[in-house]
């Protein structure tokens, strides 16, 4: 008896046999055991997981798609969506963070000092990722504090309110505490990087105005 | 407090991607690059190579996002521009020398799971069958492309990729129970680990 050819086998994986065909595989058993095996292959390749890419593919793509002008670094106020915000929703915001209870103050009279222990002792603790989400929930205790406020002052029919740099300042240097202990925990960290220097830059501006202010007083 | 990024359908991430936001680009990257890298390896049979040409398909994917208007799956028309960048890449080098003088790739595996075992015989008889082989049978019978769409995606017919395809299984058969047999030398019992 001529047995089925290897490729006839791995055609009737998954194509109906012609009756010779089935015929055949009826009476030979090593030709059934063998299309049993190549169906059993073909169930396998189907089942092959996916593949994790080796350490350090992102950084490398990351650092190519910057090349290509892919990416695109935005400011502190742009990532948060405050671009198109009104003039005063910032400031408001900083206010909505300060009156919060989240322990800004200090950093009014202490430039130099740290936001206090309850920002930077869980940080020392933290894994690589625990120090990025640190930042990423810096960033949406701001943004929150804006939709907290834009709620309050749509409530009461809207209106402009009176910047207050002292207060902005005071929430801006939280958020460079946190980013620089976020830093610390990831310094290689191009997004942590990036968002410390945005936050440094707006926190820097800020105390420009809060000095400029002070002139003015005196 | 709310989570925006938890909170953020892929619609929205591939917007802010497209705008060049590179944490919106990173989730992305996060959530499809095991299944890019899968493809991608098992086409280009090298990890090196595969590294290249998996860079190569982000960007590819990344620089076309603005064009990408949700009339496909997102994950499918990624994989289709993961699938043409590993295949052009691989076209443009002369690899095959390369994979002459190479050992058959080692795809890291658990080595206490059996399931592990299998799939190492399994990718690394892939990284050993030729070219045209290999690329029909990973879109076939790895990645559940249809004739049709092995055909666009190689430019040969249907007829061509059903026949390279039974070649192909019909190898990796033989380069699996050892020996490159017909049918009746071998049976089921060899496929066995």
């Amino acid at each position: 008896m001529e047995h089925l050819t290897i490729e006839t086998l791995a055609r009737l994986v998954d194509e109906p046999a012609r009756p010779e065909e089935t015929k055949h595989l009826a009476l030979c058993e090593a030709c059934a055991s063998e299309l049993a095996a190549l169906r059993a292959q073909t169930e396998s390749l189907a089942a092959l997981p996916e593949i994790m890419p080796p350490l350090g593919d992102w950084r490398v793509l990351e650092a190519k798609l910057r090349s290509e002008g892919l990416v695109r670094d935005l400011g502190l106020f742009q990532k948060l969506g405050l671009a198109r915000t009104p003039s005063w929703m910032p400031a408001a915001a900083a206010v909505v963070l300060f009156l919060g209870g989240t322990g800004f103050g200090a950093a009014i009279t202490n430039r130099g000092a740290p936001a206090g222990p309850q920002s930077t002792a869980p940080l020392a603790a933290l894994s690589v990722e625990g120090a990025a989400n640190a930042v990423r929930e810096a960033e949406q205790e701001y943004v929150s504090a804006v939709s907290r406020y834009r709620e309050v002052m749509e409530e009461q029919g809207g209106g402009d309110v009176t910047t207050d740099p002292v207060t902005r300042y005071a929430a801006l240097e939280h958020l460079v505490s946190v980013s620089q202990a976020a830093v610390r925990q990831a310094p290689g960290d191009p997004f942590l990087n990036g968002f410390l220097a945005s936050a440094l830059a707006e926190r820097d501006a800020a105390a420009r105005q809060v000095s400029a202010n002070r002139d003015n007083w005196f | 407090m709310t989570d925006a990024s938890a909170g953020q359908t892929e619609r929205q991430l591939i917007r802010l991607a497209a705008e060049g936001d590179a944490r919106a680009i990173r989730m992305l990257y996060e959530r499809y690059a095991p299944r890019v890298y899968a493809v991608v390896r098992r086409i280009a049979a090298d990890d090196d190579l595969a590294q290249d040409y998996t860079q190569e398909a982000w960007i590819r994917a990344i620089r076309a996002l603005p064009t990408f208007r949700g009339d496909a799956r997102f994950s499918t028309w990624l994989h289709r521009i993961a699938v043409n960048a590993a295949l052009q890449s691989l076209r443009k080098a002369d690899t095959r020398s390369k994979r002459e003088e190479d050992e058959a790739a080692d795809v890291p595996i658990d080595p206490w799971n059996t399931d592990s075992l299998l799939q190492k015989r399994l990718e690394q008889a892939l990284d050993t069958l030729p070219e045209g082989m290999r690329e029909v049978l990973i879109l076939h019978d790895v990645e559940g492309y249809t004739h049709d769409e092995i055909g666009d995606v190689l430019g040969v017919t249907s007829g061509t990729s059903k026949s390279q395809l039974f070649k192909a299984r019909a190898k990796m058969r033989a380069l699996l129970s050892g020996v490159a047999g017909t049918a009746g030398e071998q049976g089921a019992e060899a496929w066995s680990i």
